[in-house]
């Protein structure tokens, strides 16, 4: 069963909203669903990565939230939230491609073609800017650049390395930009694929989203 | 001879806050040539391709003069992407020229913003990576292709749209020797396959030897050869400081036609240099 990345998206808002709505024992049923969930689609070592980097992250918003004088149960049930919101989309990412969600976005949500094309092409120059900082680091290296000294040296030093790689991300994005230009980008990009159709499978996950969702509104009238 | 599929009028350029770089180019790409454009670092190349797209001075900006046209039109008021329908052009920075994750999608991309359907850009995207020997690697993420892979697959996403020119800027600065044969043999095929017209900015005149037909030489932005290889090769070698730009065995050639006052073929190998020069020279020994 494959559901469209609009039924994924829903989902996902709807669960965002769970989270607010529910009460902390339902959302903390819903983490383990998520991570069950997640685990089954990935289970390599890139999720568990993101996982155990949310879960750090989560700490530290714990602890920064008990600086500020929060009390201890308010602190962890902020925690969880928040877990289980990025769970969420973590899941959605590890289930469908980013084309498919940027797609979703045009078509159904009406986001401008512009900002959905962002979301793919920031993941396409990803692996470049990766092999560019490598290049620019080994040549600085080569010209005396070093990591070694207390924190602020480095940092300092390290301007560096990002000065010319800028300089080559930007060069590289005036490229894109006339490659865009060359091959007609506008508005028909999206309008022009496939369109992906809701299928039986997502209506039904639409449906059981849709009544968990107004359940307390349902059970009060009833 | 047909018109023309590239003329430039009276062409000057400039860029924004720039001197100018590009001075009274007069100059015709024939239909269904191997046309190689060559020149110093700094001659113009580069400027007179983006021109040739459109891309300047429209998309730029600058100063200029005179008049481009393309297959019959001119450039000027039209958009660079309808252009793009008629004339594929790969810059040197190849990579940066990708968009999307996947090879198919890098296809498609332009297909689909010119309206073409989606089965039809299914076809075309199939028989595109078919052309350069990717099959079947629509799925391919960008970051599975190799460097070359990669370039041949731009090459794909602009040969589906079935341009009429085809423009290359420095396609094999970055190869070993090995490699830039190779893909200029496949350039080569595609020429043989669709009939098209192209274009190709190269240093080393002689990767693409076997296959030229016309040669354009800028220097300092200026037009100081061109016409069918053979006679723009002459005049090339007629100007001692551009004499080095040749294939070192045209240099041979004309060296040998200069001393022995001989009329020779023109060579498009070494062992067709050969065979004649052993022909020729057997019957000198004869003779005398």
């Amino acid at each position: 069963m494959k559901l469209t990345a609009f039924t994924q998206l829903i989902v996902v808002l709807a669960v965002t909203a769970w989270v607010f709505i529910l009460p902390v024992q339902a959302v903390a049923i819903i983490l383990a669903l998520e991570l069950a969930l997640l685990l089954y689609i990935k289970h390599d070592r890139l999720t568990l990565a993101a996982i155990g980097a949310l879960t750090i992250f989560t700490g530290m918003m714990i602890l920064l939230q008990l600086l500020f004088r929060s009390p201890l149960n308010v602190a962890l049930i902020g925690g969880l939230r928040m877990f289980v919101m990025t769970t969420a989309f973590l899941c959605l990412l590890a289930a469908t491609r980013i084309q498919d969600i940027a797609q979703a976005l045009v078509e159904k949500f009406h986001l401008p073609y512009e900002y959905a094309f962002m979301l793919t092409t920031a993941l396409r120059f990803v692996p470049d800017f990766l092999v560019d900082s490598e290049a620019t680091l080994d040549a600085q290296s080569c010209r005396g650049y070093s990591n070694r000294g207390n924190v602020f040296k480095r940092f300092f030093s390290y301007l560096a390395v990002v000065k010319p790689l800028v300089m080559r991300a930007v060069a590289k994005s005036d490229t894109l930009a006339l490659s865009m230009e060359l091959k007609g980008f506008g508005s028909n990009t999206y309008k022009n694929m496939k369109p992906q159709r809701l299928q039986m499978a997502d209506y039904l996950v639409l449906l059981v989203t849709l009544i968990l969702s107004t359940y307390s509104f349902w059970v009060g009238k009833i | 001879m047909s018109e023309a599929v590239i003329k430039f009028k009276d062409f000057h350029f400039a860029y924004l806050n720039s001197e100018v770089v590009l001075h009274d180019i007069n100059m015709e790409i024939r239909p269904g040539s191997f046309t190689v454009l060559a020149g110093h670092s700094g001659a113009g190349k580069t400027t007179l391709c983006k021109a040739m797209a459109g891309i300047i001075p429209h998309y730029y900006g600058g100063r200029y003069a005179g008049d481009v046209e393309v297959l019959g039109e001119s450039t000027q008021g039209k958009k660079v992407a309808d252009l793009a329908m008629d004339l594929g052009l790969m810059l040197e920075d190849y990579e940066s020229q990708l968009v999307s994750l996947t090879a198919g999608e890098e296809i498609a991309f332009g297909l689909l913003n010119h309206g073409f359907n989606p089965d039809e850009v299914e076809l075309r995207t199939k028989k595109a990576l078919e052309d350069v020997g990717l099959p079947g690697r629509e799925n391919y993420q960008l970051d599975e292709l190799s460097g070359g892979q990669r370039q041949r697959l731009l090459l794909a996403s602009l040969l589906a749209v079935h341009p009429k020119i085809l423009i290359l800027d420095e396609p094999v600065s970055a190869m070993d020797p090995q490699g830039a044969l190779s893909l200029y043999k496949l350039l080569n095929k595609i020429y043989q396959e669709y009939k098209m017209t192209i274009v190709v900015v190269e240093h080393n005149i002689n990767f693409v030897l076997p296959y030229v037909t016309d040669l354009v030489v800028v220097e300092e932005g200026r037009i100081a050869a061109q016409g069918a290889f053979a006679t723009a090769a002459k005049q090339v070698y007629e100007q001692e400081n551009l004499r080095h730009m040749l294939p070192a065995l045209w240099q041979i050639k004309f060296n040998l036609e200069d001393k022995f006052h001989l009329s020779l073929g023109a060579w498009r190998s070494e062992d067709e240099g050969l065979a004649e020069i052993s022909k020729k020279f057997e019957r000198v020994v004869v003779e005398r």
